[in-house]
């Protein structure tokens, strides 16, 4: 237990840095390894695919693709933030975090429990089986990324 | 059980707010993306933790899967827009969208 506090106080930690810190390319790899730290949790939780997946494709994947934005981009540091977020999102955020404590397991405790029967079977079945229209639904989201960053990305007609 | 979901339930809640509060805050559009893939954390360690909360790891599982799949393709496309708003704008600047026309 106490390395799985450890482990999600470090995630909470590096998102708030990724959040903070001015210099974009810092900020990309701190949620990188706020990734990698959730990754290792959900491996602790026995979901060794959401793990994977949160891993290579979160930590991995989405990293490439911001560091990639922030090369493209190369002026983007210099945005103006308010001086307000130095000291409002510290603030706000502890204070929040002391609330959270307080009244969140009393919160919980007004959720009516669901009836779920125990579940059988391996991953692959609950996933191909219980699952396959959430499938569907990826392939086409898939889908509809590849054809928005094409046409995003489309070049300008000649006559144009 | 239901106190190490507490426990999950109040760092996942400690994301979800540190991004919305990153969102208000925030003026670069990469940053304010950050803060959106901060809030998708949370949202991921809720479900995760639910799941493994009240005995349902296998489904919960499917739905994070489900959810990143649907993450890198949100991550392409808003990055593929910023890039596209960077070259008409020439800034990153948030409040510069404000002032587009048309």
């Amino acid at each position: 237990m106490i390395l799985q506090t450890a482990l999600l106080i470090g995630v909470v930690l590096f998102s708030v840095l990724a959040i903070l810190l001015r210099d974009l390319l810092k900020s990309a790899v701190s949620l990188a390894v706020a990734s990698l730290l959730l990754g290792i949790i959900f491996f602790r939780m026995n979901a060794p695919y959401a793990g994977v997946f949160e891993i290579s494709v979160v930590a991995g994947l989405i990293t490439v693709l911001f560091i990639l934005t922030i090369t493209l981009v190369h002026k983007g540091d210099e945005v103006r933030e308010s001086r307000l977020a130095n000291w409002v999102f510290p603030l706000f955020f502890v204070i929040f975090v002391v609330i959270d404590a307080l009244v969140m397991k009393s919160l919980l405790g007004k959720i009516p429990a669901l009836a779920s029967g125990a579940e059988t079977g391996t991953f692959g079945e609950v996933l191909w089986k219980g699952r396959t229209l959430d499938l569907v639904g990826q392939i086409a989201v898939i889908l509809a990324g590849v054809f928005a960053v094409l046409a995003l990305f489309r070049k300008g007609d000649k006559h144009e | 059980m239901s106190n190490t979901w507490f426990y999950y339930a109040f760092f996942a809640a400690a994301l979800v707010l540190a991004g919305v509060l990153g969102l208000l805050l925030k003026r670069n559009l990469i940053k304010l993306f950050i803060c959106i893939e901060v809030i998708g954390k949370g949202i991921s360690l809720l479900l995760l933790s639910t799941g493994f909360a009240k005995g349902s790891i296998l489904t919960a599982q499917a739905l994070v899967i489900t959810y990143i799949v649907i993450e890198v393709s949100l991550v392409a496309t808003a990055l593929a827009l910023i890039i596209n708003v960077y070259r008409t704008t020439r800034s990153l600047d948030i409040r510069g969208l404000a002032k587009l026309k048309g």
